[in-house]
């Protein structure tokens, strides 16, 4: 009896498991969404799943700074995540290793949907490498009793103005005007239609370069800049602080920030006003960041359409508008930047949600700038940094510290080979 | 006879056993393959080739792993503060006095404190409207903020200052249990010959505090050397890479941007530095035994 139950079970088995065995498993990766964006990933993996009988997604958040060396590894144990989030200047660099799968034949359809400068940055070697997930944008928030008591009415419509006015601050109220991230120079060369590297050479020593380093000197020079942390990698914390504290007159920064404003510092936020971060000459917005899923070397090529097709749930029109609310970013696709909740101001608005229009207003002109194709880019990078220290805090003249990083950079850029 | 000699041998070996194989697995084994690596090009994305010195040369041509070197030997410059300020700490809490207790915990806090902890509270302290410059400003010994690590002299003091700091409190305890157990005897026979205080302390407390003051000395000279995650989160190595130090480059190259040859050969360096030093702390600072 017992043996015949037991026959009976393994017979049952042996005709559920093809069923079992066809479930697709789709691994997908972001970084850092754990634990304020659970439930809307929760949600997004429930209506697929629901949607597609036999496909099971499985979702892994990893903080910011794991994620590259998790990925590699499992990229070369043959085991990748089916999609991975990435920033832009991650995927160029796995993308030149050869560690990411083009994904042209997969968004086909899909493409027109998507912002073009946002496909724009995933394009490498040729190819598509990512399905746009979400990007930001800068915005500029001012603290309108400070810039009441410096005899300002508006916010700054270009880069010169805000410096020019961060003087105008600090030499009429002694608070600082401005707090732009220096570790970041190069992106702010090339938003100002500056290049850092021709033909293979850096060339941010021109006369050019030389008279925007100069400006954001004589800017630091009378106490216009916020001295915080203004070389440091990462001199956001310094800046909301100092903003927070009434410290700081202009905030360059995306409309989260108004969030943790109206958050900590109610007072200020009441007093806050927001406007578009300037257009470069390039017509390029500040602060674009583009987050996107890539697929990794390795995914089996019979796994690729089912990837492709949750790929295109994850970023599409409805989903990306839905994330963009809770958190406060811009989607990527053409339908839901046009959404209402990113184009209207509501009467009484505060700062946080004139801050998502007026981002929105630059959402057509984010691109995420960076230098591509350098090996050991940062180390150049900080080379530069080092230079513009200097020549922003008097310690050296700004042409001799400029020439001297490029002689650097040179040296080094003779070295590698050419991408 | 020899048979007992055979088996406590064994005996022994087999105590040390699972503590050799931790050590094995987990440290000896590491160091061994690390050195081995640091001679390769070794990448998780293509095959591993033998480049001899490639990676030293290349780091050794390096401006931020040069002045990171410097700096570490910076560091040395703490080491004999360190070591006086815990002595006087230690001879000072090995007193019965009320309240000692107390002290000696106090002393003891920022060791068993972890480092984020020591550094977001010496960010606090250190910040250009913090709790120094407030103090400072307030008792007009200077007119305008200072920027402790903001300013690319003072910044590496600054951070040496806080590595300092915390390996007082460690040290201090080393000291007090070595200055327990000098034998109450000699000292009051020196009492009863009529040596004063001083005499005591430096005819029998130092001599008899050599065999810790070596292995302090050599155990904070290797502390000094390997110094990185006070510079992690006070500075990140800035401003203008001043407080960039040997380690803190093989951290950023190796764990930042993945070139794991580049930390390896940084981290050689650093340890072939470290036995150097500890070669010459044993040379020179060991008891002589008469």
């Amino acid at each position: 009896m017992t043996i015949k139950r037991l026959l009976a079970v393994v017979a049952c088995a042996g005709l559920l498991a093809p069923q079992a065995w066809a479930a697709e498993k789709i691994e997908f990766w972001t970084f850092s969404m754990k634990p304020k964006f659970t439930p809307y990933f929760n949600a997004v993996v429930a209506r697929y799943e629901a949607q597609n009988p036999g496909v099971k997604i499985e979702w892994i958040d990893f903080p910011w700074d794991v994620i590259q060396t998790k990925l590699v590894t499992r990229i070369v144990a043959g085991t990748p995540p089916a999609l991975v989030s990435l920033n832009v200047p991650w995927a160029d660099e796995f993308a030149r290793d050869g560690l990411l799968t083009p994904v042209d034949g997969l968004i086909a359809e899909a493409r027109a949907s998507y912002i073009p400068s946002a496909l724009a940055d995933l394009r490498f070697k040729g190819g598509t490498y990512g399905f746009p997930m979400y990007s930001n944008v800068a915005v500029i928030a001012f603290n309108t009793a400070i810039f009441k008591q410096a005899g300002l009415t508006r916010g700054p419509a270009s880069l010169d103005e805000q410096l020019a006015f961060a003087r105008q601050i600090a030499q009429r109220t002694g608070k600082a005007g401005i707090a732009p991230a220096l570790s970041k120079i190069d992106g702010l060369f090339m938003q100002q239609g500056l290049a850092v590297i021709t033909n293979n050479r850096a060339v941010f020593n021109s006369p050019q370069h030389v008279a925007l380093v100069q400006k954001l000197a004589d800017t630091y020079k009378v106490g216009g800049l916020l001295k915080e942390s203004l070389f440091a990698e990462d001199n956001f914390p310094a800046v909301i602080d100092a903003y927070k504290g009434g410290r700081l007159g202009m905030l360059l920064a995306p409309p989260t920030a108004m969030q943790r404003i109206r958050g900590d510092a109610k007072d200020i936020y009441a007093i806050t006003d927001v406007a578009p971060a300037p257009l470069g000459p390039t017509g390029i917005a500040d602060g674009g960041w583009l987050v996107h899923f890539a697929i990794p070397k390795g995914v089996p090529a019979r796994l690729l359409p089912s990837v492709g097709k949750f790929a295109r749930f994850l970023t599409n029109d409805a989903n990306q508008l839905a994330f963009a609310r809770q958190a406060s970013v811009f989607p990527t696709t053409v339908k839901a930047a046009a959404d209402p909740f990113f184009l209207s101001t509501p009467q009484n608005a505060g700062a946080a949600e004139k801050a998502v229009a007026a981002g929105a207003l630059s959402m057509n002109h984010s691109r995420t700038l960076y230098v591509a194709g350098i090996d050991d880019y940062d180390e150049l990078r900080r080379s530069l940094v080092k230079a513009v220290e200097a020549g922003v805090t008097g310690k050296q003249n700004v042409q001799q510290a400029l020439d001297q990083a490029v002689a650097i950079w040179n040296r080094k850029l003779a070295t590698l080979p050419r991408h | 006879m020899m048979k007992l000699a055979h088996r406590h041998t064994l005996q022994a070996w087999l105590f040390l056993a699972p503590a050799l194989l931790l050590l094995a697995a987990f440290s000896f084994w590491p160091v061994g393959y690390g050195s081995v690596l640091a001679f390769t090009d070794y990448s998780l994305i293509r095959e591993t080739r033998f480049v001899g010195l490639d990676n030293f040369r290349y780091i050794f041509n390096n401006e931020m792993f040069v002045s990171g070197l410097k700096n570490s030997l910076m560091f040395l410059l703490m080491v004999p503060f360190v070591q006086v300020g815990a002595i006087t700490l230690a001879v000072l809490v090995n007193n019965r006095l009320p309240g000692i207790r107390l002290f000696r915990a106090a002393f003891y806090v920022p060791v068993v404190t972890t480092v984020s902890v020591v550094g977001i509270m010496w960010g606090f302290m250190f910040h250009e409207q913090g709790a120094l410059n407030y103090v400072m400003m307030t008792l007009k010994l200077v007119n305008a903020p200072v920027g402790w690590l903001s300013n690319d002299s003072l910044a590496l003091f600054a951070v040496m200052f806080v590595t300092l700091w915390r390996g007082l409190g460690w040290y201090m305890v080393m000291y007090l249990a070595a200055l327990q157990s000098i034998p109450s005897d000699m000292q009051e026979a020196a009492m009863l010959d009529g040596a004063s205080r001083w005499q005591r302390f430096w005819k029998i407390t130092v001599p008899m505090l050599r065999p810790t003051i070596m292995l302090c000395s050599i155990l904070s000279v290797l502390a000094a050397l390997k110094a990185y995650q006070e510079v992690d989160v006070l500075t990140q190595g800035g401003p203008m890479n001043s407080t960039f130090t040997a380690l803190y480059y093989a951290y950023d190259q190796g764990l930042k941007h993945l070139k794991l040859p580049r930390a390896l050969a940084a981290s050689f360096v650093v340890s072939l530095f470290c036995i150097a030093i500890a070669l010459l702390c044993l040379r020179y600072l060991k008891p002589k035994h008469r």
